[in-house]
């Protein structure tokens, strides 16, 4: 019902939203900045950690994720490491 | 009491000269003597966009260099006898002066005007460091985009690291169409960005290329909702409180007014 009035009425036009993806892009950015931290280091680290962690368990290499998060002016690496199947269950290390 | 505010961004071409002649004129419009410094040296257009070109003789090397006096080199302007430029040179370059030079020159200026504004040219070198040295608080000047916004966050840092008090934002080139679709960043995503006071925003407006392609800044024209924005702004500076965002859309046709009724538009964003 919704979509259809908003369509008579001409309030849902196409394109846009691209603000999202500035915001996004910007927030990284700044996160970067402000750590000082290249890609290439970044790349760099979370190399070394997974070699860390490949240690001990088997790492699903393609799945990792490990970046830069803020929350009330607390900078944090937040990383999301899949691990292979172990016992017959996906585990993951965070 | 006098005050210096240095004008930065950072970035180039988001409208830092353009925001100065402005503020300039309507604090000028508003009583208060002021000055206006191009500090830009090498690069100078504060001038331009002003209309003063042609009346440039002296320049703030000269001045700092002992060949003038700061008098001699300041041009008054015709239209408001309380607002002078002092223009940079434009055949030397930013080491011809440094953050000493800067802050007496300043402290000069203070003693016969109300309020010294200092165009600072874009980048984070000689020239930046020159222009905040005498400088008693900073408004940044940004643009909705990812690389302004950036530079805007790395010259916080810089302006805090200096030891200034906490700068204002003025956002330029306001596009409330593109805001309303989705395509531009509106003021509370930029300020949960920048997380620094908003003194302003300006929206993106014909009126700006033809005053400076006349040499006669927006603030001038009673009728222009460029400079109703820098009139309110310079109002706000000089510790104005609660002045109201200013509307910069057109006014509603009959058909929108009734899909605001419904329900259907969204709210009309206001900027000033």
């Amino acid at each position: 019902m919704m979509s259809i009035l908003d369509r008579f009425f001409g309030t849902v036009r196409g394109g846009g939203g691209s603000k999202e993806d500035a915001k996004s892009r910007l927030k990284v950015l700044l996160l970067h900045d402000q750590v000082d931290l290249s890609p290439q280091q970044m790349e760099a680290m979370k190399s070394e950690i997974l070699d860390v962690i490949a240690r001990y368990c088997e790492v699903d290499r393609q799945r990792v994720d490990v970046r830069l998060e803020k929350a009330e002016d607390q900078v944090s690496v937040v990383s999301s490491v899949p691990l292979r199947r172990v016992t017959g269950r996906a585990a993951t290390v965070s | 009491m006098s005050e210096c505010i240095v004008i930065t961004s950072g970035k180039g071409g988001v409208g830092k000269t353009t925001t100065t002649a402005n503020l300039g004129v309507a604090l000028a419009m508003m009583g208060k003597r002021v000055a206006v410094v191009d500090a830009d040296i090498g690069l100078r257009n504060l001038d331009v966009i002003l209309g003063l070109e042609n009346r440039i003789v002296y320049d703030l090397v000269h001045v700092i260099e002992g060949e003038c006096r700061l008098r001699q080199a300041l041009i008054k302007d015709k239209r408001l006898d309380n607002l002078c430029l002092l223009p940079a040179a434009q055949t030397r370059d930013k080491n011809a002066v440094g953050p000493e030079q800067m802050r007496n020159l300043v402290a000069q200026l203070k003693a016969d005007f109300d309020y010294v504004l200092i165009d600072c040219p874009a980048g984070i070198e000689q020239g930046f460091k020159n222009s905040i040295a005498g400088a008693d608080r900073a408004i940044i000047v940004t643009t909705p985009e990812v690389s302004a916004i950036r530079d805007a966050d790395r010259i916080i840092g810089l302006v805090e690291a200096a030891e200034l008090p906490e700068p204002t934002l003025i956002v330029n080139r306001f596009r409330a169409k593109m805001v309303k679709r989705g395509d531009m960043m509106n003021k509370d995503d930029i300020l949960e960005i920048l997380a620094i006071p908003l003194v302003g925003m300006v929206p993106d407006h014909e009126e700006v290329i033809v005053s400076a392609n006349k040499g006669t800044p927006a603030a001038f024209d009673e009728k222009s909702v460029v400079g109703e924005a820098y009139r309110r702004i310079a109002r706000r500076l000089t510790g104005e409180q609660d002045v109201p965002f200013v509307a910069t859309e057109e006014p509603d046709t009959v058909w929108t007014a009734m899909k605001r009724w419904f329900g259907l538009a969204p709210a009309k964003e206001v900027v000033g």
